[in-house]
């Protein structure tokens, strides 16, 4: 370094130790503010990444609205076929039976099956053939059974069988009146 | 007693002392209610998370459980979707019969989500047996159909004269939710 007399030593405000102090400073202050831009970067992050799983929410909730629909109206149709399968099982099993019921000595000619009852006709030789062989089969069936009988030239009886089962509440309620 | 200090250590202490006011201010006021807040989101994105990982997983069994009733019920559903035809229907089930007669006689009723058309039959066959075996084959048709009573059965010579009427049961157009639904997911 040189001295002089006459000309005097520039002086500059960046001495070393502001220098050193503002080098401090800068990199302290540098540190907080990327701390800080992180920390806002993460919270729009956090933010955007909850807005697209309240989408996703969404969109899943309606599916599963959806399906739970799916699921109920399908469980409501295999109900309904399920019932309507086994209405004709039943009813096959009850003309089956029906069929099964007529001795050989009866002849039918006319049978109408009915929600709750039976009508039949037919022909028999005598009434005690009908009361044995057919009339005490369908009593054990239905709860009340009506007949009538018209001769015929050959000397055989037309029959006129009528055969109801009665509803089953009201089945019950006529047996509580009866015990009072 | 003088003390003596120069102006460029005062000037130093001042800007020392005027950045660690800022630093101070800075940190207590800015960065530490941004990184509680950065934890609170933290916390909120995990709740959240777990509670779309539960959706999904219960989306997921519906999925299941949906394609398994899709898969059991598939006649019954395609029974349901299927439009009755008198024409196809009598094809099908004449060789059941001596001789088949059928009428649509239109809608019926609406039973809930499905119409109920009502179809009257008029019919010959040999034996009662043959009756029983379209009851059987009718349970296994394209239609869901019920044969309804009352059931009529006449003597007609060596044949049996029957008349009957079955109710068959298709789906309401705008509740066809089985069909509508993507299930691709």
């Amino acid at each position: 370094m040189k001295y002089s007399y006459i000309k005097s030593r520039r002086k500059s405000i960046l001495t070393p130790e502001f220098t050193l102090l503002l080098t401090f400073f800068s990199i302290t202050i540098f540190m907080l503010l990327s701390t800080y831009s992180f920390l806002l970067y993460r919270d729009y992050s956090f933010i955007a990444q909850r807005k697209s799983m309240e989408m996703q929410r969404v969109v899943l909730n309606d599916s599963i609205d959806e399906m739970q629909e799916s699921i109920r109206f399908i469980e409501v149709q295999s109900l309904l076929g399920e019932r309507v399968y086994t209405q004709n099982s039943v009813l096959k099993e009850s003309i089956t039976n029906l069929f099964d019921l007529i001795p050989a000595r009866i002849t039918l000619s006319e049978a109408t099956l009915l929600e709750n009852g039976l009508i039949l006709y037919g022909v028999t030789p005598n009434k005690d053939v009908y009361n044995f062989m057919l009339q005490a089969p369908l009593r054990s069936i239905f709860h009340k059974t009506y007949s009538s009988f018209y001769p015929t030239t050959n000397g055989w009886l037309k029959f006129v069988s009528t055969n109801y089962t009665q509803n089953e509440d009201m089945y019950i309620s006529q047996e509580i009146e009866d015990e009072d | 007693m003088k003390i003596n200090i120069s102006r460029q250590s005062i000037y130093l202490l001042v800007v020392s002392i005027f950045l660690l006011i800022f630093v101070f201010v800075f940190s207590f006021l800015v960065l530490i209610p941004e990184g509680q807040e950065y934890r609170v989101q933290r916390t909120k994105l995990k709740t959240g998370n777990s509670k779309l990982r539960e959706y999904q997983n219960f989306h997921d069994e519906t999925l299941e459980h949906l394609k398994k009733l899709q898969s059991e019920n598939r006649n019954i559903i395609t029974a349901f979707d299927t439009a009755f035809n008198l024409q196809r229907f009598e094809k099908k089930y004449r060789s059941y019969f001596s001789s088949l007669s059928i009428s649509k006689q239109g809608v019926k009723s609406n039973e809930g989500e499905f119409k109920v058309y009502e179809v009257n039959t008029t019919s010959q066959i040999n034996s009662p047996k043959s009756f029983y075996n379209f009851l059987e084959a009718v349970n296994k048709s394209d239609w869901i159909v019920g044969i309804n009573f009352p059931i009529n059965f006449i003597r007609d010579g060596e044949l049996i004269k029957s008349s009957f009427t079955m109710k068959v049961y298709t789906q309401n157009q705008d509740t066809n939710k089985t069909k509508d639904l993507d299930i691709s997911e």
